[in-house]
């Protein structure tokens, strides 16, 4: 290759998934308008580490760019734990609409305190219920239910404050342990409750959409400061383009797990009145917003229309 | 230049004999050095390659199955195996691999399973007129057999550097084909060895005994399904369920057996903690080892390479087969499975392999690899334990390895092997 | 010994309910296990090596090889300490998820483990000096799988 600089970027999620996809796309992009002089380089499948790792790495400069979930700078950004606050964002495009706009812009900023550069956000898609038992119509139904978590207490508090049991255990397990029945349930978004066959031991799916979680792409201030400043904001503005790209990507990856789950015959509830269980977070919320800060946090991300 | 860096520094301080984990750390810490990144990421990865929660499965299982050598439980499985096929021609060499099945169910170490079977059975079969070297050659070779069989903490060690993606359960039950295979065709070349050489059969002692000894084994057999039925049904993993084994090998060797004094158990602790720190901290600065190949894109560069010699994918097997049998002579089991795992399993993949059915594959040839010199911890042990000059062993050792190079190619040409048994769980 | 205790403790957490903290304190307590046996098994020489060419060699040579290879592993474990120091300081100010505890503290066995290697490699050292023996990895019977 002829390129004068290639970025490492990091991604744990596997060649061909939407964020490895777009992050490439955005190089296509920069190499394109420096006329072949910065290229990009995704490293997926983990390959250089746990997102936790990958972040240092980062940091340090020894790789350029990460693509990486929010969960591992909760404790490092404190702002960034309010994007994982349970039923925060009412819809995706609720979501979109905050990251979009000024309080998205002012959480990337705040990536500059800690050696990176925040680029884009990205899509998770959202996370909802699944289980072996029944169909989940409202939030009694979840009374005594056991589901399987990430190892994090806001979710395991969100679980027990809807009423279930919240049982961590690695992803791993989670389809045997269905099937034994262990566990009752889990929760995840479309393509991972396809990918991972759970629905075909689970085959009740509510859209309850607990967790609206973006993602983002972030880069070295090492190796932000060592580019000009009209090729800092070329690679600005490739990440920038980058994210619609990926939005359809994800858009087009949920709607294929989707068929796939329907024509497996799993019964999807779609409507569901969120009111009760946005009302059951309070308990959670307040253990969990623990600022001033975070609280006008919440309250200018649920004035965003 | 950087590989140079990193395979050199590698190479010449493997030569004079540093430990192995730090042949990894400081090859890794020059080349980081030579590249120009910061070295601290050299530490980073160490330190993260050891934090990692599956691992304390392998401690776990180890000291299991220590405890299970020095308690009671090996002996009554050998005399169970004894009862069962020494009526077979080449009869105490039908047993002596039987019983590695037996201990292969509770144990995942194959040299614990040439130490404990060999030290029971190398002497009985002298004195009933087996030649020693025959004896040797058994105990070492079917000693693979514990490698392949659950619990396996090479398999987890498998997993893990595989970057925790591959299910141990499925690791576990793909295991049991290939394992029983590889014991069914020693059986056969011992049967036509003993008849060549003329060796007598045991008489069957009657149902009636066989029934008693299994009694007897039951508590050993009893471990295999916990461990087994625990991981596979996902009610422990394999980290809780191998703190369950070592919990109950506890209990059945000092309550049920009485057959563990104090000594012997501080023994087999100690033995263990050495074992497996030694082992998990090649783990951990294979970590940085394996994450420096994948920053200079070796596996990659590997791919397009092999994809210049040849895309037929049962080519490509036989080439990574050949360079693994290679290795495996000159290098000991954990410390080549952490470092080629990330090599090699992307090639694989990359020719659409199963990372479960390859898995088996390397687990296997590197087992092949503890048997032949120069470097075979279990060849090492089987001669120590029949007290036989490695030379005199590996002379009548040909049709073993034979048939273990036969059940390789087996297993790494009919996927299903592997593959067909995990399937039926899903 | 020491060992043995954490190995027990470190059991009966794994065997306990998992609420969410066992999972990472028991890494935690595995990280210190790890480096403080290894430690240890350099001051016994059981660590994994590859004696092939140290066969070939008379005992001079061998002896000097060794103290190379010993010297190696102090510089090593001097890396240990320094990055430990400096992964330690950048962790600070951040909590381990379900614990709690600053962040440091994983890094802290990376940092023990480095000073009790160099001090006993350089045990080993001494004693090769006036002469003692030091134990090898395969002397003994062998550990290795
Ligand atoms: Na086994
Ligand atoms: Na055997």
């Amino acid at each position: 290759q002829d390129c004068e600089v290639t970025f490492r970027s990091s991604d744990t999620h596997p060649d061909g998934y939407p964020t490895v996809e777009a992050v490439k796309h955005m190089g296509e992009l920069l190499q394109e308008r420096s006329d072949g002089r910065i290229c990009v380089e995704v490293f997926h499948s983990a390959q250089l580490g746990e997102e936790k790792d990958t972040i240092e790495q980062t940091q340090l400069g020894v790789i350029d760019m990460n693509r990486v979930s929010l969960g591992p700078f909760n404790n490092i950004i404190e702002e960034t734990k309010v994007f994982s606050l349970p039923y925060i964002f009412r819809s995706t495009e609720h979501m979109h609409q905050v990251v979009d706009g000024e309080i998205g812009q002012e959480i990337l900023d705040e990536f500059q305190n800690h050696d990176l550069v925040g680029l884009a956000y990205y899509d998770s898609g959202s996370r909802s219920f699944y289980n072996s038992q029944k169909p989940i119509e409202s939030i009694d139904d979840l009374e005594g239910m056991k589901f399987r978590v990430m190892q994090s207490d806001v979710f395991v508090d969100m679980v027990d404050a809807l009423g279930g049991n919240a049982t961590p255990m690695p992803y791993g397990e989670v389809y045997s342990s269905i099937q034994t029945g262990v566990i009752d349930g889990a929760e995840n978004n479309w393509p991972s409750f396809e990918s991972s066959g759970h629905y075909e031991v689970a085959p009740y799916y509510t859209l309850d959409q607990h967790l609206i979680v973006p993602e983002v792409l972030v880069m070295s201030k090492q190796s932000w400061d060592q580019l000009s400043a009209e090729d800092q904001e070329m690679v600005r503005q490739a990440a920038q383009d980058s994210v619609p790209v990926m939005r359809e990507l994800w858009a087009e990856r949920e709607a294929a797990s989707e068929q796939i789950i329907e024509d497996a015959g799993v019964q999807i509830v779609r409507e569901i009145d969120k009111t009760p269980f946005i009302e059951a977070m309070d308990p959670v919320y307040e253990t969990h917003v623990t600022s001033d800060a975070l609280r006008e946090l919440v309250d200018r991300i649920r004035a965003v229309e | 230049m950087e590989l140079w860096v990193l395979f050199g520094t590698f190479a010449v301080l493997l030569l004079i004999g540093t430990p192995v984990a730090f042949c990894l750390g400081v090859s890794s810490f020059a080349t980081i050095a030579y590249i120009g990144l910061p070295p601290v990421v050299v530490f980073q990865r160490l330190n993260s390659g050891i934090s990692v929660f599956a691992l304390m499965a392998i401690p776990f299982f180890i000291y299991a199955g220590e405890l299970m050598v020095r308690g009671d439980i090996a002996r009554r499985l050998v005399a169970l195996a004894g009862a069962a096929v020494g009526h077979l021609r080449g009869g105490l060499g039908q047993v002596n691999i039987t019983a590695s099945v037996l201990f292969g169910g509770i144990s995942g170490s194959a040299a614990a399973d040439a130490s404990a079977i060999g030290g029971l059975m190398i002497p009985q079969m002298e004195e009933r007129g087996y030649g020693r070297d025959y004896a040797v050659n058994i105990t070492v070779v079917s000693s693979i057999i514990a490698l392949m069989l659950p619990p396996s903490h090479n398999l987890i060690i498998y997993s893990i550097s595989a970057g925790g993606r591959i299910s141990i359960a499925d690791l576990f039950t793909a295991g049991i084909l290939p394992g029983l295979i590889l014991a069914i065709s020693l059986m056969v070349v011992a049967w036509f060895v003993a008849r060549h050489r003329g060796y007598e059969t045991e008489r069957f002692p009657g149902g009636r005994a066989v029934v008693g000894l299994l009694i007897s084994a039951t508590p050993g057999l009893i471990l295999v399904a916990i461990i087994f039925g625990g991981v596979r049904s996902g009610v422990f993993t394999a980290s809780e369920s191998s703190c369950i084994a070592v919990v109950y090998a506890i209990l059945v060797t000092i309550l049920v057996y009485r057959s563990l004094p104090w000594s012997e158990f501080v023994a087999a602790t100690l033995g263990a903690v050495r074992t497996a720190s030694m082992v998990l901290l090649v783990i951990g600065s294979a970590a940085a080892f394996g994450w420096l190949l994948a920053y200079l894109r070796v596996p990659a560069e590997l791919v397009e390479a092999m994809k210049g010699v040849s895309e037929n994918p049962i080519i490509i097997l036989l080439m990574l087969n050949l360079v693994l049998l290679l290795l495996g002579t000159f290098m000991d089991m954990s410390p080549l499975i952490v470092i080629t795992t990330p090599i090699f399993l992307p090639v694989a993949t990359a020719y659409g392999v199963d990372p479960v059915h390859f898995g088996i594959i390397l687990i296997l040839n590197l087992g092949i690899g503890l048997c032949t010199p120069p470097v075979g911890a279990v060849l090492f042990v089987g001669c120590a334990v029949g007290r036989l000059s490695v030379g005199t062993a590996i002379r009548t050792i040909w049709p073993f390895y034979g048939a273990a190079v036969a059940t390789l190619m087996l297993v790494t040409y009919v996927p299903a092997l592997s593959l067909w048994l995990p399937g039926l769980f899903r | 010994m020491t060992a043995f205790i954490a190995w027990q403790v470190w059991g009966r957490f794994v065997l306990n309910d998992t609420p969410t903290w066992t999972e990472t304190s028991s890494v935690l307590l595995m990280g210190f296990f790890i480096l403080l046996g290894a430690a240890v098994g350099i001051r016994e020489g059981n660590h994994l090596s590859f004696d092939v060419l140290l066969y070939l060699l008379g005992p001079k040579a061998k002896s000097v090889l060794h103290s190379v290879s010993d010297l190696v592993v102090i510089a090593f474990a001097c890396g240990m300490i320094y990055y430990g120091t400096v992964l330690a300081a950048n962790a600070w100010d951040t909590t381990i998820p379900n614990l709690g505890i600053s962040g440091a503290v994983s890094f802290f066995a990376l940092v023990t483990g480095g000073v009790l290697m160099t001090l006993f490699s350089v045990e080993r050292l001494l004693r090769r000096v006036v002469g003692l023996h030091t134990a090898r990895f395969g002397e003994q019977g062998m550990d290795g799988d």
